[in-house]
């Protein structure tokens, strides 16, 4: 923790997988009540705990893995659940682009061993790090999921009951508190202003008119597409000199302006 | 829905639905970033790319609220004011699923 900057870090230090693992610690009870909900449902769709399992550590996307187990039938429609997943975990490509300064100037292994465990959440954390994590801080977020999410999906499928109704406790609203406590922390300025109000008016728009996970594509693309087009030249560098400029053309023009009281004025006398 | 869970056997054909899945979920995962790292480093597309992650959290989470109706938009804008507030994500979580939990009980 006492390390100078990000780019001294190694790829993969133990001690920022072990951070980045305990960031991710105030997800712990949602994540294993949701696992254990996702273990009776395939105990009763048919799949086998070890299919589970093997889903759970292969996938590693919650919502996709919902609706897969939900599609999922004696004659397995692979197809459809093979397409559903793409269309819900869509977003990753926008995840994974959005990834880029946590990654910069790593070799491309990094880049292979790094993005498998990428859940919202741990992304979440990782992106409103102060100084920037590194792989390892959302590799060790992603393992800690992992872990908890198969240690759920083993609970739910072997007591196949009697787990508590994640509504009661609010713990389906961790999930939803979490991004919104995490987005005061990628707060950037007032240039985020105009791309967060077009992709939340976008994410509402829609979540009323569109089905499933379309709502997200929907809201970052109103975010990216204002971010585009309120992108001005000048934003990157500060506008400071032009500020200068204007008020210096003020203070030599005001006093010749107001001071000619007679025809000592160099104006005057031309 | 009586009989023993199914613990270790393997279907070749769920076997091979769940790579699938695997493989479209991670490719888009790496192929996401692979991407970006093709765009420029500055100007307009390194602006959009900073603004990314804000607006994808956004369109995550105020669709989920608006699902969990009056209560869950109540629960969103809590959490977002303690943490505005205290900077302190347990706080603000504990906050949001407090008054959700409570509003639930009272009102659901």
């Amino acid at each position: 923790m006492s390390r100078p900057g990000p780019a001294q870090i190694g790829h993969f230090d133990p001690d920022t997988i072990r951070r980045g693992a305990i960031a991710c610690l105030p997800l712990l009870p949602s994540t294993i009540i949701f696992g254990a909900v996702l273990g009776v449902l395939a105990s009763q769709r048919g799949l086998s705990l070890g299919e589970l399992l093997f889903m759970s550590l292969t996938v590693f996307a919650g919502s996709a893995q919902f609706v897969s187990v939900d599609l999922w039938r004696e004659t397995i429609p692979a197809a459809t659940i093979i397409v559903a997943t793409a269309v819900i975990n869509m977003r990753y490509i926008l995840i994974g682009a959005s990834l880029r300064p946590v990654f910069k100037g790593r070799p491309l292994w990094v880049k292979i061993c790094g993005m498998h465990m990428v859940a919202d959440e741990n992304w979440a954390v990782t992106m409103t790090q102060e100084n920037l994590a590194n792989p390892g801080f959302l590799l060790g977020g992603g393992i800690f999921l992992g872990v908890v999410w198969a240690a759920g999906n083993i609970a739910g499928y072997l007591l196949g009951g009697g787990i508590p109704d994640p509504e009661v406790y609010a713990l389906d609203f961790a999930f939803t508190a979490v991004f919104a406590a995490l987005t005061i922390g990628m707060w950037k300025g007032k240039v985020d202003l105009l791309p967060w109000v077009a992709a939340a008016i976008g994410s509402i728009i829609g979540h009323y008119t569109l089905p499933g996970t379309w709502s997200i594509l929907a809201g970052a693309g109103a975010g990216v597409v204002t971010a585009a087009l309120t992108w001005r030249p000048d934003m990157d560098d500060d506008s400071l000199e032009a500020e200068i400029a204007v008020e210096g053309r003020e203070a030599y023009g005001a006093p010749e302006g107001t001071g000619t009281t007679g025809s000592l004025s160099p104006e005057a006398s031309k | 829905m009586n009989q023993f869970p199914d613990l270790t056997s393997f279907s070749l054909e769920a076997v091979l639905t769940i790579l699938g899945m695997a493989a479209v979920t991670y490719g888009m995962r790496l192929g996401g970033l692979l991407m970006a790292d093709r765009l420029p480093q500055h100007g307009r597309w390194a602006h959009v790319l900073e603004r990314l992650p804000g607006a994808v959290l956004i369109s995550v989470w105020v669709p989920s609220a608006l699902s969990a109706g009056a209560i869950g938009i109540a629960g969103a804008v809590a959490t977002v004011v303690t943490m505005a507030l205290a900077r302190n994500l347990f706080a603000a979580m504990a906050v949001g699923m407090v008054l959700v939990g409570i509003g639930r009980y009272f009102f659901g």
